[in-house]
């Protein structure tokens, strides 16, 4: 039989890019942030609200979309300091939830990544590349989460579903 | 068919299950478990194959991936071409056939080349096939000497796939050694990929009959698979060749039974911390007169027939070694129940414990065949003494014969790790590892069961930093070889190469011709290539270049071995990639629409899949875009502009970063306003173009073209961590965050008014080149005015979730003022009529600002930009320019674009070429841009467009601006 998993494709999350240095970041942002993630290519939660590392200075804050506003009126982005850069990039990610007891199997075949549990565990979120396009991985409950570009949605659907055919 | 030559009992194939299949059209039948090399034997199938030069008849000389005589070409849904015999599973209904051969195996009219041979010798092809050119000649010799065609269909049913794979360490290998230091890395917690080419594991334990820790060795192997089967940190695969071994310990797996059965094959792309090449060994053959005759096997596949398949390859053996592997071959076959005639022994003396397990045979020690007899089957064999005189002669039909055993060093010299040769074994062994390398077992020259053993568990032991584990007792024969790298004959033909048919004296002719570097001689012989890539011959061919040119065998060296290491199936390389995702592509949320209304799509630069046009019942390419066009002039249209690449920067040193990467000053523009820049290379030549408006005091926006957005995005990065690492500015991708449908024509504020929206749309207050936040039709918007067309335009920007929820508004507050969609051959018209440069046709990597007419943006306030320099340096220079320039074809009609420019249409050096060509739908007309040396001094003038085949078309030269010249549409 095919691989024992399914997939579908997100609806938008909400999303902030988040550049500066840490502290600045924090001081401007409150308690509206959860805890900066102390490891890069990992994440926090608090509130239904998750923190990625993703890069030196770089963080991802990632929501359902009904905290985009609220999110916004917290951070105030466009208001922030020049230390610091904070864009709303809702809609450039497509997402892609892949569950299932095979899971692992199908992103083996989209990810160049080792996402063995001893290296890539439940707090782990990085940018790599999934079917050849650059694509930010982390875990969700029974499998991944995987983002990619929004304008390459449909082909990640259409390559999904080919190893499920 | 009988299976006259099937035994009563033995072997590891399942007599219960009777498969049948065809070979050549007739029918056989086999049992699960056989191969179909295993299956013709039994069946008594002695003639299997015709050569790659000669077509001489041949037979199944192997009985795994060293096959290099038997390849056929499976048929049905198998369907595949020059498959070694010996390495396909026996299935019902399997329907294979030889190939290079015609009209039949047995009547081959190739065969006449033998009666030629002495006038085709290696090289002869360099040497004869010179004129008029090699290609005249290509064709023919390419089908005569031809394998099988690849198929014509892919595969009816299932997919590919290719996967990737991570371990501590990958063992490649599960005979005796692999199976061991895996259970000693797995044991030891280490993540353990196993993989192997055998459709079971066991290795050379399969064919042999030996015992370990005193059972027999095929339950250890069951037993080690088993507590490995059982371990969550392995990952074991059969039917899986480690076949390329990269960089940084890369490696490739085709693995051809995959357990998913909608996969027809896989492979896996595995980086591993460490490798463990347990890869065995091949043996070699023997080298004399007509040792490819059908019935001269290895003596290792022989003693595979027998104790794994059941089958009995001959009635009267013969056996010719220099080793004592092959004793223990000659004693299964006694029994097996077959005569062995006698054992031919090369060396002077044989060891007694070889002696002793063939009682009764007799030994001729010191004695060589020198020549098998027959033609399509092996009658018998001459044997004389090492040193000449009289041959005897045995008659046989199966000859086993040994010339010792390489290590299969394949991966490990493909991972660039060293080899050296060793004197006792007088094989090529793993020397110096380049990378996280360890060989063990018979691939690093450990060719008893003990050694092999201790090898595996040792290497496993050292990567793990555990004690290597107790080896179990494990008797065999000591291997004891005399190497004889070839027998003097005086008749037939001695192969060294089967699958290439190279024999000695081509090695022989290659050395007096002057190619007496190994790597020359493999090349002008064709020795050791091919996708045998030397298994059986390498050595047996470096031997003879040794023997005829007195060297030592390390001082011959040995060629290079390539992946793969068997074939692998081009579909299990590209995987997924097929049909419609071989090649990513981008949509947007306006696809699906487009695609309903009938667009013509194709890819318009970094992936993006855009409309072309909008055929109607009856349009073609010309009559649509001509439609477009004109409601764009004359009315409204709207495209889909979102693909442009955005990116949003912010901080302190934007101004002057964005003042660095544009040849103009952006840094001067007010909150709300933008301007239209060019981005220069550091040569000064153009890199893009685009727009920059300033959102606030620190944060900007910036478009670029769709196909540089990447590149852009790259650039900016590289600049401001190699040049400007202090700089405070920071960079976000936006190109998906915004969508935007640009509304533009003089109806355009019409449609802006109608959609509804609380920005002010007049002139005064909405100028070009500004920005507006606002609502447009109910949506958050962010309205730009800017224009690529030479019309009034609105570019309405809104994030993807609301694009098509806008178009419908956009086409329904249209409609009353006839709106149409736009596609990128529309466009391409409109910018031509206005003049407007494109990437890729008037920037072709050779023009700067100046040439195009746009010396205004470069500016002279600036003391410094990107690029600015090398233009002033390039300039001083002095020289003509190919400079941009208006061309009107008379007469009226198009020109291929791309056309050259000459001298009168004189047949001479080209002074520039017509960079596109368009019907105007303004002036009712072709029209066109052009580079051309000098071309602003001369506007008025008629320069001549030359095409292929001598036609002249006159232009007359003008600006590039063929349409509103001052730009009063644009910003009205």
């Amino acid at each position: 039989m095919p691989y024992d998993m399914t997939f579908k494709r997100l609806e938008t999350q909400a999303l902030l890019d988040l550049k500066g240095p840490q502290e600045a970041l924090a001081a401007w942002a409150g308690n509206a942030l959860p805890p900066f993630p102390d490891r890069p290519n990992s994440k926090t939660e608090a509130g239904g609200v998750t923190l990625m590392f993703i890069g030196p200075d770089h963080w991802l804050l990632r929501a359902d979309l009904d905290h985009e506003a609220p999110l916004e009126t917290a951070l105030r982005p466009a208001e922030a300091p020049p230390e610091i850069s904070l864009v709303r990039v809702s809609d450039t990610l497509a997402w892609f939830r892949i569950t299932g007891p095979d899971a692992a199997e199908v992103m083996a075949v989209a990810c160049p990544m080792d996402l063995h549990e001893s290296r890539f565990g439940p707090e782990a979120a990085s940018f790599t590349e999934a079917f050849a396009l650059r694509a930010l991985v982390t875990h969700c409950k029974g499998g991944f989460d995987v983002a990619v570009e929004q304008s390459f949605g449909p082909m990640v659907t259409d390559c999904l579903a080919r190893i499920t055919a | 068919m009988t299976e006259g030559n099937r035994l009563a009992t033995g072997g590891r194939i399942d007599r219960s299950k009777p498969l049948h299949f065809t070979f050549n059209g007739k029918p056989y039948t086999g049992f699960r478990g056989d191969t179909l090399a295993s299956a013709l034997l039994a069946n008594g199938v002695r003639l299997t194959a015709r050569s790659f030069k000669y077509h001489r008849p041949r037979g199944i000389v192997g009985a795994g991936v060293e096959e290099p005589a038997t390849l056929v070409e499976l048929m049905g849904d198998d369907a595949s071409g020059n498959r070694p015999a010996t390495t396909v599973p026996l299935t019902e209904g399997l329907a294979a056939k030889a190939v290079n051969c015609w009209p039949s195996l047995a009547f081959d009219i190739g065969a006449v080349n033998q009666l030629a041979s002495r006038f085709i010798p290696a090289g002869f092809y360099y040497k004869t096939f010179k004129w008029p050119n090699w290609h005249f000649y290509e064709r023919p010799i390419r089908k005569a000497a031809g394998l099988a065609a690849a198929p014509s269909e892919p595969p009816a049913k299932g997919h590919y796939e290719t996967r990737y794979g991570h371990c501590d360490v990958l063992i490649a290998g599960t005979g005796p050694a692999g199976l061991m230091a895996a259970l000693t890395a797995a044991r030891a917690g280490l993540r353990v990929m196993i993989a192997d080419e055998g459709s079971e594991a066991g290795g050379s334990l399969l064919s042999r009959r030996l015992t370990i820790g005193g059972v027999d060795a095929m339950d250890w192997v069951a037993k080690a698979v088993a507590e490995l089967a059982a371990l969550p940190n392995v990952t074991h695969l059969q039917n899986a060749t480690v076949w390329g071994y990269r960089e940084h310990n890369y490696l490739m797996v085709a693995e051809r039974a995959p357990a998913n059965p909608s996969l027809l094959e896989r492979t896996w792309r595995v980086r591993a911390g460490h490798v463990i090449t347990a890869t065995g060994a091949i043996e070699r053959g023997l080298v004399f007169g007509n040792n490819d005759r059908p019935g001269v096997m290895l003596a290792s596949a022989v003693q595979s027939y027998v104790n794994r398949y059941g089958v009995a390859p001959g009635k009267r053996a013969v056996v010719f070694t220099d080793n004592n592997s092959a004793y223990s071959v000659a004693a299964d076959l006694v029994a097996a129940g077959v005569e062995v005639r006698a054992i031919v022994d090369s060396r002077d003396a044989v060891p007694d414990e070889a002696r002793a397990i063939v009682p009764g045979i007799e030994i001729m020690a010191g004695k060589c065949v020198t020549e098998a007899q027959g033609t399509r089957q092996i009658r018998s064999v001459a044997v004389a003494a090492k040193t000449g005189g009289s041959a005897r002669i045995l008659s046989c039909n199966l000859l086993a014969m040994s010339g010792g055993w390489n290590p299969t060093v394949h991966l490990w010299s493909q991972s660039r790790s060293t080899l050296r040769y060793d004197d006792p074994l007088a094989s090529f062994l793993p020397d110096a590892p380049a990378q996280a390398v360890s060989a063990a077992g018979a691939a690093n020259g450990a060719l008893t069961l003990q050694d092999a053993l201790r090898s595996g568990a040792e290497a496993a032991a050292k990567i793990a930093s555990v004690q290597p584990p107790a080896i179990p007792d494990a008797p065999d024969l000591p291997y004891a070889m005399e190497p004889l790298w070839r027998v003097e004959t005086a008749k037939g033909k001695a192969f060294l190469d089967l699958q290439n048919d190279v024999t000695v004296d081509d090695i022989h002719l290659a050395l007096r011709e002057g190619y007496s570097n190994v790597e020359h001689v493999k090349r002008y012989t064709t020795g050791g290539m091919g996708f045998d890539q030397g298994k059986t011959g390498n050595i047996n061919i470096i031997g003879t270049v040794a023997l005829a040119q007195g060297l030592a065998m390390e001082q011959v060296g040995t060629t290079t071995f390539r992946a793969p290491y068997t074939p692998v199936s081009f579909g299990a390389i590209g995987g997924l990639r097929e049909g419609t995702v071989a090649l990513p592509y981008r949509h947007t949320p306006i696809t699906e629409w487009n695609l309903a209304q009938g667009a013509f799509m194709y890819e318009a630069g970094a992936r993006w899949r855009r409309p072309g046009y909008f055929p109607r019942a009856g349009e073609g390419l010309q009559e649509a875009t001509n439609r477009e066009c004109r409601a764009v002039r004359f009315g409204v249209g709207v495209y889909d502009g979102s693909p442009l690449g955005t990116f949003e920067l912010k901080g302190r040193d934007v101004g002057r970063f964005l003042d660095y990467l544009y040849s103009n000053v952006m840094s001067s523009l007010k909150p709300g306003n933008g301007r239209y820049g060019l981005m220069l290379s550091d040569d000064g030549l153009i890199m893009d173009d685009g727009v920059c408006f300033r959102l606030d005091e620190h944060r900007w926006i910036i478009s670029t073209s769709t196909g540089h957005a990447d590149a852009i995005n790259g650039h900016m990065e590289e600049m401001l961590q190699t040049r400007f690492p202090g700089w405070n500015v920071f960079i976000t991708t936006v190109t998906s965050q915004w969508n935007n449908a640009t509304i533009c024509g003089p109806k355009a504020r019409e449609v802006m008014a109608a959609l509804g929206t609380d920005i002010d749309l007049s002139p005064e207050a909405f100028p070009f080149m500004t920005v507006r936040d606002g609502t447009v039709a109910g949506l958050p918007a962010r309205v730009v005015r800017v224009s690529f067309t030479g019309e009034l335009s609105f570019e309405v920007n809104v994030a993807p979730r609301h694009m098509r929820a806008l178009w419908a508004k956009v086409m329904e507050a249209g409609a009353p003022f006839g709106i149409l969609p736009v596609g990128s051959e529309a466009s391409h018209v409109l910018r031509v009529e206005k003049g407007f440069l494109s990437l890729g046709h008037e920037v072709d990597g050779t023009v700067d600002a100046y040439d195009l007419g746009m010396g205004w943006a470069m500016s002279k306030k600036k003391p410094d930009y990107l690029g600015k320099r090398a233009v002033a340096i390039r300039r001083e220079a002095g020289g003509p320019r190919r400079e941009l320039v208006g061309v009107i074809p008379e007469p009226d009609r198009q020109i291929p674009e791309g056309a050259p420019l000459t001298p009168g249409g004189r047949r001479e050096k080209t002074e520039g070429f017509v960079t596109a060509c368009v019907w105007s739908v303004v002036h009712e007309r072709w029209v066109g841009l052009a580079l051309l040396d000098n071309g602003h001094a001369r506007h008025g003038e008629t320069a001549h467009v030359r095409l292929k085949g001598g036609e002249v078309i006159p232009v007359r030269v003008t600006a590039p601006c063929h349409y509103d010249p001052d730009g009063d549409k644009l910003r009205s």
